[in-house]
């Protein structure tokens, strides 16, 4: 090897050194897979629940002023894939809010990126287009009895569970014992995100061992 | 930006080409410096195992006496490691579902020393001793966000490799070295630890 040679080796070697330190891996093939988290109150009994109310529509957090419900036949394959996982856990679905031990609540973000904190208690005034809390009686609103720090972000699905048995009177909220955030769901295809959904829902359940306690 | 990061990797490699001169110009006399290239394995930690070729290492010395020179040091290097969709228990009713992908940043920096034997030959070995301290990130990336921990340790590295100049009259050659560390950093991301750091692996670059 020359020393000339050598001269553009030292600088190749600079340049490179100069141009990168930290390698970042390529997150691109993350997108291509979902991701389930939950979470649960672990004071709560859940064999002490017996029935669930499941609204048949998904509530959707998009860019809209008012209020959108997805009610098509991929919402309904959605919503009867969490009646079957509550059914196999043990909860008999009921017609009536107000017979109902358990409130699910099914949310879809199109849009909007949300991070959700435990230090703010009154975060869901920022959620203009949330299940409003008066859908389940006379209530302001609701709580976690845990701690929780998740982000919403386009493309996800929560789905959270509430103790309608379980309100606070004083403050009259009523407590979140349990809650699954799936993201990952904003393919380009329609099909793959409502396999990959389906498949993220059954794996919250999977994840979520406590819930059966009802058989 | 850009322009400016060009110039500056210009400058730099205007001093390097200064420093490289024959020997009668050196910038810094009785003293060597390498510029090399690395591939870590790290060895026995469950976070980014697998070898990779992300990293560089710089370092100087100023010989005390013709065998015997000590010196600064700072390297980094970078391992990664996919993971497939895999349930994780993150303890207090939580679970999470994803496929991640891990990285383990290392950076250490400190004190060198090394002793040449042969330093009139073309070939030059050397056996060497790095101190120091090492920051290392923890991290964990999955869906859109990523998950770390800074970490702090005591670095120690043992070295053996040789310097090798073609032509005796030019004070520029190559590096080649064998290198294994240890580090004390303690840390975890979500259900992985890293207790302690281990890695060995090759360095190759130049010398003058």
């Amino acid at each position: 090897m020359t020393v000339k040679k050598l001269h553009y080796l030292a600088i190749a070697l600079f340049a490179l050194a100069a141009g990168a330190c930290q390698k970042e891996p390529s997150t691109s093939g993350l997108n291509e897979d979902y991701l389930v988290y939950t979470d649960h109150d672990t004071a709560t009994d859940f064999a002490a629940f017996e029935t669930y109310f499941l609204p048949d529509s998904i509530l959707v957090i998009g860019s809209r002023d008012k209020s959108e419900y997805w009610k098509d036949a991929d919402a309904l394959q959605i919503v009867n894939t969490v009646a079957e996982r509550l059914d196999a856990a043990g909860y008999t679905r009921t017609a009536e809010v107000d017979t109902a031990d358990l409130g699910i609540q099914l949310s879809y973000v199109r849009q909007r990126t949300y991070f959700v904190g435990y230090d703010q208690p009154y975060w869901w005034w920022y959620y203009p287009y949330y299940w409003s809390p008066g859908y389940w009686g006379d209530w302001l609103g609701w709580h976690y009895p845990y701690r929780v720090y998740y982000g919403y972000t386009a493309g996800s699905l929560l789905i959270e569970m509430l103790n309608l048995d379980g309100g606070d009177t004083t403050s009259r909220t009523l407590p979140i014992v349990w809650d699954s955030f799936i993201g990952g769901l904003l393919t380009s295809s329609t099909e793959v995100n409502l396999q990959r959904t389906t498949a993220a829902v059954k794996q919250a359940f999977a994840q979520s061992p406590y819930l059966y306690q009802a058989q | 930006m850009k322009t400016a990061k060009y110039l500056r990797i210009l400058a730099l490699g205007a001093v390097l080409l200064a420093a490289v001169r024959p020997a009668s110009a050196q910038l810094f006399p009785n003293s060597y410096i390498n510029i090399d290239w690395q591939v870590n394995v790290p060895l026995g930690n469950d976070l980014a195992d697998k070898a990779s070729g992300w990293g560089m290492n710089f370092e100087g010395g100023y010989f005390v006496t013709p065998e015997i020179a000590v010196g600064p040091f700072i390297s980094y290097h970078t391992n990664l490691e996919s993971l497939s969709r895999r349930t994780l228990d993150l303890g207090n009713g939580s679970a999470l579902t994803a496929a991640q992908k891990h990285a383990l940043f290392q950076l250490p920096f400190g004190a060198t020393g090394r002793y040449t034997w042969m330093q009139k030959s073309v070939f030059q070995p050397y056996a060497g001793l790095k101190l120091g301290a090492c920051y290392a990130e923890l991290s964990s990336y999955y869906y859109v966000l990523k998950q770390y921990t800074d970490t702090w340790g005591f670095y120690l590295s043992p070295e053996i490799g040789a310097s090798i100049f073609p032509d005796p009259s030019y004070r520029i050659g190559i590096h080649i070295a064998l290198y294994y560390s240890y580090a004390t950093n303690n840390g975890d991301v979500l259900t992985y630890s890293v207790n302690n750091l281990n890695n060995f692996g090759i360095r190759v670059g130049i010398s003058f």
